[in-house]
């Protein structure tokens, strides 16, 4: 991607990384009694955003309606506060070791800048399509819920890696 | 790197390996549903009568265990013969736990009535303990009906008859009277009823 | 036998009371106004440790599946077992009730079409919602698309979900743990994926070191 010599970008050891993040899923677990996630945090959003543009429509819908609380805002639930932390904190490690910078596109060296956003924004799509079904994404369902022993987590966490395996080769020249 | 990766590998195998020595001081592993103590409660099997408790005294049962669930005061003025004094409130402690698990040690909680050794059997079986039982009418009934037995009416039953017997003979075992007849309890045709049938103790108050 | 020597020593648990026992906010140790605040650091804290180990880069994200960077089975398998011992340890000392915290409930077909779609976003996309934000903060625009996507993809979902409705609320196990399908306790689990955990991660340091010598441009 960037050929022009940027120098290596300094990450933490990943097994310390893996550490960190698993001490902090235990602290949320004896802070809080659930855990972390980051799917439903835009689904509050979405939630908001229709409530705001059609309520009629989101009282009647079945699905919105169960996220609109009675006297507050969809807006006003843990996991956005915790999600406008996770955006904090990347900027915060962003800062520290000097990777903001003006924004640019990632993209494998067979590609185009061009490809990648339209496949970022249709995997964005399925991912919060799936995300539902899934009652949370890599976060909140696959890595606590499996810290957690739950059943479902494993199965979430299986069916997404699984399938990324499995289709991995269809995609490649997006990433190699 | 490759020392230190090794080291952490084998200190993750051990700790996983540790979580299955861990394991809680868990008194409350055997619980029992909350529907199964709903339905043990209706059972009238958890009764005995004074009369099924005098002839295990008298005979020396070995499986018997009397808990007396009122206050210390109360246990040293008066109670049952060779009976444990657990107050209510210290069934919920180890220490008052520690009478209860006994293989084949049948417990019989009483109190002056039944109504605090109800408790206690309810506590005690949630908990998972077996072979609880509760003296019905408590130490009132066994002074009215071991102690001071009333002759029964001349209308009565044989049963009733034999009954009184028994417990003018236990009565005097028990106050330590003169012994003018011989305490023959084996001529006693007093059937015990094994508890396994779920019938209502009968007899008592 | 160790069970008989715990709880023999009547000490032994209160002298690791370090800790009063959690969940604290649900036991109302912590009120529940501090809630937003515990979040947004929580949230810090998950997003810092994320951009660290290179989350925000998709290329990183995507280097999974492809043999040339395994830092997400690194950061996440070691992040799972160490929570999950980490769980069994906390129950024991006492400091968390483990019957008190949240387990994740089971729509069993639900839950694997939903993993589907999700892998395929995941591959396509090269990000998950958590690591989208710290790729947005640090100024990266597919990460910025990607998560107008989900917004987009979500929305959709609540716009057609009467239309599977049935099968969304289908396979409802509860919220049941592993040990509650399997009857298999938990240190068995702990165990089992520590031990592939690990397994794995020296075999793909392996196959990564091949996988990077054969891509010439791989670059960061």
């Amino acid at each position: 991607m960037n050929k022009n010599n940027n120098k290596r970008p300094h990450y933490l050891n990943p097994y310390f990384g893996g550490v960190l993040l698993g001490l902090l899923v235990i602290a949320t677990f004896y802070i809080t009694g659930r855990g972390l996630g980051a799917s439903g945090a835009v689904k509050s959003t979405v939630v908001e955003t229709v409530e705001t543009l059609a309520p009629q429509h989101a009282e009647s819908s079945p699905y919105y309606s169960k996220y609109i609380p009675k006297d507050t805002s969809p807006m006003n639930n843990w996991l956005v506060f915790e999600s406008f932390g996770v955006l904090l904190g990347g900027l915060l490690s962003g800062v520290i070791y000097g990777r903001v910078k003006k924004f640019r596109v990632e993209h494998g060296a067979h590609t185009t800048s061009a490809k990648r956003l339209v496949f970022a924004v249709l995997g964005g799509v399925l991912f919060g399509f799936g995300s539902q079904f899934g009652r949370g994404c890599t976060s909140g369902a696959a890595l606590v819920g499996s810290a957690s022993f739950s059943f479902g987590g494993v199965i979430v966490l299986i069916s997404i890696f699984g399938t990324g395996y499995a289709v991995a080769y269809f995609f490649r020249k997006l990433w190699i | 790197m490759n020392r230190n990766y090794l080291f952490l590998t084998l200190l993750m195998l051990v700790l996983a390996i540790g979580t299955f020595f861990i394991k809680k001081d868990d008194v409350y592993k055997n619980q029992i549903k909350p529907e199964t103590l709903l339905q043990v409660i209706t059972q009238p099997s958890r009764y005995v009568t004074t009369d099924q408790v005098a002839k295990r005294i008298i005979e020396k049962d070995p499986t018997l265990e009397l808990i007396d669930v009122r206050l210390p005061g109360d246990f040293d003025k008066f109670t049952l013969p060779d009976a444990i004094n657990v107050p209510l409130k210290d069934i919920f402690t180890d220490k008052g736990q520690d009478n209860l698990g006994i293989e084949d040690l049948n417990v019989v909680f009483f109190s002056n009535d039944d109504i605090i050794a109800d408790q206690a059997w309810v506590i005690a079986t949630r908990l998972g303990y077996k072979n609880m039982y509760v003296m019905k009418g408590g130490l009132n009934c066994w002074i009215e009906t071991i102690i001071n037995p009333t002759m029964p009416p001349e209308t009565a039953s044989e049963i009733e008859f034999e009954q009184f017997r028994f417990r003018k003979a236990a009565s005097l075992y028990f106050t330590g009277g003169s012994t003018t007849q011989p305490v023959s309890v084996t001529k006693a045709k007093v059937k015990v009823r094994r508890k396994k049938k779920e019938k209502a103790a009968s007899g008592g108050c | 036998m160790p069970l008989l020597i715990f709880s023999e020593n009547c000490g032994f648990n209160s002298t690791f009371k370090i800790l009063t026992m959690g969940p604290l906010i649900p036991n109302d140790i912590i009120t529940g106004d501090w809630n937003f605040v515990i979040a947004i650091l929580i949230g810090i804290a998950f997003g810092f440790i994320l951009e660290a180990s290179g989350f925000s880069s998709s290329r990183n994200l995507a280097g999974v599946f492809y043999g040339y960077n395994f830092v997400v089975l690194r950061v996440f398998f070691t992040a799972v077992i160490v929570a999950m011992v980490g769980l069994l340890y906390f129950d024991y000392f006492g400091w968390l009730d483990l019957s008190k915290i949240f387990i994740l409930p089971t729509f069993l077909s639900p839950m694997i079409l939903g993993g589907v779609i999700m892998g395929v976003g995941f591959v396509m996309g090269g990000f998950c919602p958590g690591t989208s934000f710290t790729g947005i903060a640090i100024g990266k625009t597919d990460a910025l698309f990607f998560a107008i996507g989900l917004f987009l993809g979500i929305f959709i979902f609540g716009e057609a979900y009467p239309y599977f409705a049935n099968f969304y609320n289908s396979g409802n196990m509860g919220n049941v743990t592993l040990t509650d399908v399997t009857g298999i306790a938990a240190p068995w689990f702990a165990l089992g994926f520590t031990v592939i955990a690990l397994a794995a991660f020296w075999v793909t340091a392996e196959i990564e070191k091949k996988v990077r010598k054969n891509m010439k441009e791989y670059k960061f």
